[in-house]
C-alpha cells in the first residue's frame, strides 16, 4: 500500500519540486513583462513628445514620409507611427527577455535565434527605407532632366527606372532577410532579364510602328532644335 | 575666414607691388580669342582716365588650355598716341594666375578680392573676359563713382537686345527690386566696380563652397552690397556683346545656380527685405544713348514644347508648389495655341513667389525644385518674346516695368506666406 502511495506521490512531489524551481522564473518573467510594458509605454510617450518638439511631422511632410504612410493606408501622424513602431519593438524585446527568464531549453533556443536574426531585420528595414528614398530621388531627377531636354517619354522613363530600382531593392531586402535566397536570386534574374528582353522585343519586333513613330518624332524635334536659337538667358 | 594661398610667384609679385589704388580683375577660362581685347581696353581706360594711379590687372584663370594666360601677360598697347594719349603713363602691373577652389566665376572673383585686400586697393573692378564691346570708358564709369563720388558698388547698365537677359528681366531684376527696394537694372550684369572696403567685406563671408562660387556670384555681390546698406549706383556702359556663347551650356543648371543663389540670399536677409515696400531708383552715371544690336534668333516653338512637356509630366510637382488654383491657370495656358500663348505677369509673379516659399520650406531638394522651374520659365520667355516682337526698346522696358510692379504689388503674399 505504501509503495502504491509512493508511486502516486513521487511524481506529484517531483512536479511540485519542479514547480517550486520554476515559480521564481515565472515570477521573474511576469515582473520583466509588467515592468517592460510600463517602461515601453513611458519611453514611447517620451519619444513622441521629443519628435513633436523637433517638429518631426513637418519634416516628414517635407521629405515625403507622410505621403508614403498614406500610400500604405496608414493615417496616423508620422511621430505617432514611429512611437508605435518603437513601442512594439520594445514589447517584442521585453517578451523575448521575459521568456528567456523561464530558463526552458526550447524557449532559450528560440530566443537566441530571434536575437541572432534581429540584425538582419534592422539592415533590411534600413535598405528598404534608404532604397525607397533613393529610388524616388533618382526617378524625380531623371523626370525633370528629361522634361527639360524636351524628351517626350520622360514620365515613362522615370517610372521604368523607379520600377527597376524598386525590384532591385526588394530583392536586396529579401536576400538580407534570407527568405528563400535561391528563389529570390532566380526570380530577380528572371524578372530583370525578362524586362530587358521584353523591351528588346517590343522595340524590335512588336513595336516597330511605335518605335518608328518615336524615332520620327525625335528626329522632327531635333530639326526644330536645330533652328538657330541665339538667346542669352543670363 | 580661411584665405586663398597664393602661389609663390604671385606672393613675390604682391610683395614687390606692395600697394595699389585700382585693381582690375578678369576671370577667365579658355578665352584666348577675346581676352586680348579686354586687356587692351582696360589698359587704355587706366592710361586715359587714371594715369597717375597705381593699377594692377589680375587675371584669375580656371585652368585654360589655350593661351589665355600667355595672351594676358604679353598684351599691351604699343602706341598710346593712337588713343590720343601723350601724357606720362604709370606702368600697369599684371598678375595672371590660376585660382583654386570650386571651378567657377565666384572662385575666380575670390582670388581677385584677395589680391585687392593684399594690396589694400581703394577700388576694385571686375569685367568678363569674353566681352567684345568693352571700351576704355567702361573702366572710367565703373571706377569713378567709387573713387570720386563715395559709392561702394557700381553695377553695370547696358543696352541689350530685347530678347536677351531673360533670366534677369523675368526673375532676378523684378525679384531683387521688389525684395530690397532698389532699382538696380542689371543685378547680374557681370561687370562691376566696388570699393576695397566692400571687397574685404565679401571676403568675410563663408560662401565659397556654395553656388556663389559659380554663376551665383553676381547676384550675391549685388544683394550683399544692397542688404548691408552699402552705397549702390549704376553706370551706363552701352551695349553688351559677348563672344559666341557655349552651345552646351545647360539652361537649367544656369537657372539653378542663379535662382538658387537668389533664394539662398532671401533666407540670409529675410529680416532686411520683409519690411521693404515699393522701390526707389538708384543714381545712374554715364550718358545713355541708343545702340545698334545684333540680330537674335529665337525658337519659341521649342520653348513651348518644353513647357507643355513640363505640364504633362511635372503636374504633381507643380501642384505641390503652386497649389491647385495657380496650377489650374498654368494648365489652361497649355491648351492655348502657340500664337495665342500668353503667360500673364501676375501669374508669373505668383509662380516665382511660390517657388521661393517652397525653397524656404524645404519641401523638395533644392536642385529638383529649381530645375522644375525651367519649363515654366521657358513658357514665360516664349510669351514675352511673342508679346514684344513688334515693340521698340522703350516699350519693352515698359513691359518689364509692368512685371516689376506686379512683383512689388504681390509682395505681401510672399511676406505673409514666409513662416
Amino acid at each position: 500500500m505504501t509503495d502504491f502511495l509512493n508511486l502516486i506521490l513521487e511524481p506529484l512531489q517531483e512536479v511540485f519540486a519542479k514547480f517550486r524551481t520554476f515559480m521564481p522564473n515565472l515570477l521573474a518573467m511576469l515582473v520583466i513583462l509588467s515592468m517592460g510594458i510600463l517602461a515601453a509605454r513611458v519611453l514611447r510617450a517620451v519619444l513622441v513628445r521629443f519628435l513633436m518638439a523637433i517638429k518631426f511631422d513637418s519634416w516628414s511632410d517635407r521629405m515625403g514620409v507622410t505621403t508614403l504612410l498614406r500610400k500604405g493606408d496608414l493615417w496616423a501622424k508620422p511621430s505617432l507611427a514611429l512611437g508605435a513602431i518603437f513601442f512594439w519593438s520594445l514589447i517584442i524585446l521585453v517578451l523575448m527577455t521575459g521568456l528567456s527568464a523561464l530558463k526552458v531549453h526550447a524557449i532559450d533556443q528560440l530566443v537566441e535565434q530571434f536575437f541572432l536574426y534581429l540584425p538582419r531585420v534592422f539592415s533590411a528595414v534600413l535598405i528598404l527605407i534608404i532604397g525607397y528614398v533613393f529610388a524616388g530621388f533618382v526617378s524625380r531627377a531623371v523626370l525633370i532632366a528629361a522634361v527639360n531636354s524636351g524628351y517626350h517619354y520622360a514620365k515613362l522613363l522615370a517610372e521604368a527606372l523607379r520600377l527597376l530600382l524598386t525590384i532591385l531593392i526588394l530583392a536586396m531586402v529579401l536576400e538580407q532577410l534570407q527568405v528563400a535566397p535561391g528563389i529570390v536570386l532566380a526570380a530577380f534574374s528572371i524578372v530583370f532579364g525578362g524586362i530587358v528582353i521584353a523591351l528588346a522585343i517590343s522595340f524590335g519586333v512588336a513595336g516597330i510602328d511605335a518605335a518608328k513613330r518615336m524615332i520620327e518624332r525625335e528626329t522632327a524635334e531635333k530639326h526644330a532644335k536645330d533652328t538657330k536659337d541665339d538667346i542669352e538667358h543670363l | 575666414m580661411k584665405t586663398v594661398a597664393f602661389r609663390k610667384d604671385v606672393q613675390e609679385q604682391l610683395e614687390r607691388i606692395q600697394q595699389a589704388d585700382i585693381v582690375v580683375g578678369i576671370p577667365s577660362f579658355n578665352n584666348a580669342r577675346t581676352i586680348g581685347h579686354v586687356v587692351r581696353a582696360i589698359q587704355a581706360g587706366i592710361a586715359k582716365y587714371f594715369p597717375d594711379r597705381k593699377c594692377v590687372l589680375v587675371n584669375s584663370d580656371g585652368g585654360s588650355v589655350d593661351d589665355t594666360l600667355e595672351i594676358v601677360r604679353r598684351t599691351s598697347i604699343e602706341d598710346y598716341a593712337s588713343i590720343h594719349l601723350h601724357h606720362r603713363v604709370e606702368p600697369m602691373f599684371k598678375i595672371a594666375t590660376p585660382y583654386s577652389g570650386i571651378p567657377g566665376k565666384g572662385s575666380a572673383f575670390r582670388t581677385i578680392f584677395e589680391v585687392a585686400e593684399a594690396l589694400d586697393a581703394k577700388v576694385c573692378v571686375v569685367v568678363d573676359s569674353d566681352l567684345r564691346s568693352i571700351t576704355p570708358e567702361w573702366i572710367e564709369l565703373l571706377v569713378k563713382p567709387v573713387l570720386e563720388d563715395g559709392y561702394d558698388y557700381a553695377a553695370p547698365l547696358y543696352h541689350r537686345h530685347k530678347y536677351d537677359g531673360t533670366i534677369t528681366n523675368s526673375i532676378v531684376y523684378p525679384l531683387t527690386r521688389a525684395l530690397y527696394g532698389k532699382r538696380v537694372r542689371q543685378p547680374i550684369g557681370g561687370d562691376f566696380g566696388f570699393s576695397g572696403k566692400l571687397a574685404k567685406f565679401y571676403l568675410t563671408k563663408d560662401v565659397w563652397q556654395t553656388d556663389v562660387a559659380r554663376f551665383g556670384i553676381d547676384i550675391w555681390m549685388t544683394t550683399t552690397a544692397i542688404a548691408n546698406r552699402y552705397k549702390v549706383t549704376q553706370s551706363f556702359l552701352g551695349a553688351k556683346i559677348h563672344d559666341a556663347k557655349d552651345p552646351s551650356a545647360d539652361l537649367s543648371a544656369m537657372l539653378y545656380q542663379v535662382v538658387g543663389a537668389t533664394f539662398e540670399l532671401m533666407e540670409t536677409y529675410d529680416d532686411i527685405w520683409k519690411p521693404v515696400r515699393g522701390s526707389e531708383p538708384v543714381t545712374t552715371f554715364g550718358f545713355e544713348y541708343t545702340v545698334g544690336l545684333e540680330q537674335v534668333n529665337v525658337n519659341t516653338g521649342r520653348m513651348l514644347n518644353i513647357f507643355r512637356e513640363g505640364l504633362k509630366n511635372l503636374s504633381k510637382i507643380w501642384t505641390d508648389i503652386l497649389g491647385a488654383g495657380d496650377f489650374g491657370e498654368v494648365e489652361r495656358l497649355g491648351a492655348l495655341q502657340d500664337r495665342n500663348f500668353r503667360f500673364p505677369p501676375g501669374l508669373w509673379t505668383r509662380v516665382i513667389y511660390d517657388y521661393a516659399i517652397t525653397f524656404h520650406k524645404k519641401k523638395l531638394p533644392k536642385e529638383h525644385l529649381i530645375k522644375s522651374l525651367t519649363p515654366l520659365y521657358l513658357g514665360r520667355t516664349a510669351s514675352f518674346i511673342m508679346e514684344v516682337e513688334q515693340m521698340g526698346q522703350e516699350e519693352v522696358e515698359g513691359e518689364i516695368e509692368k512685371l516689376c510692379t506686379e512683383f512689388e504689388y504681390n509682395k505681401e503674399y510672399l511676406v505673409t506666406s514666409w513662416k
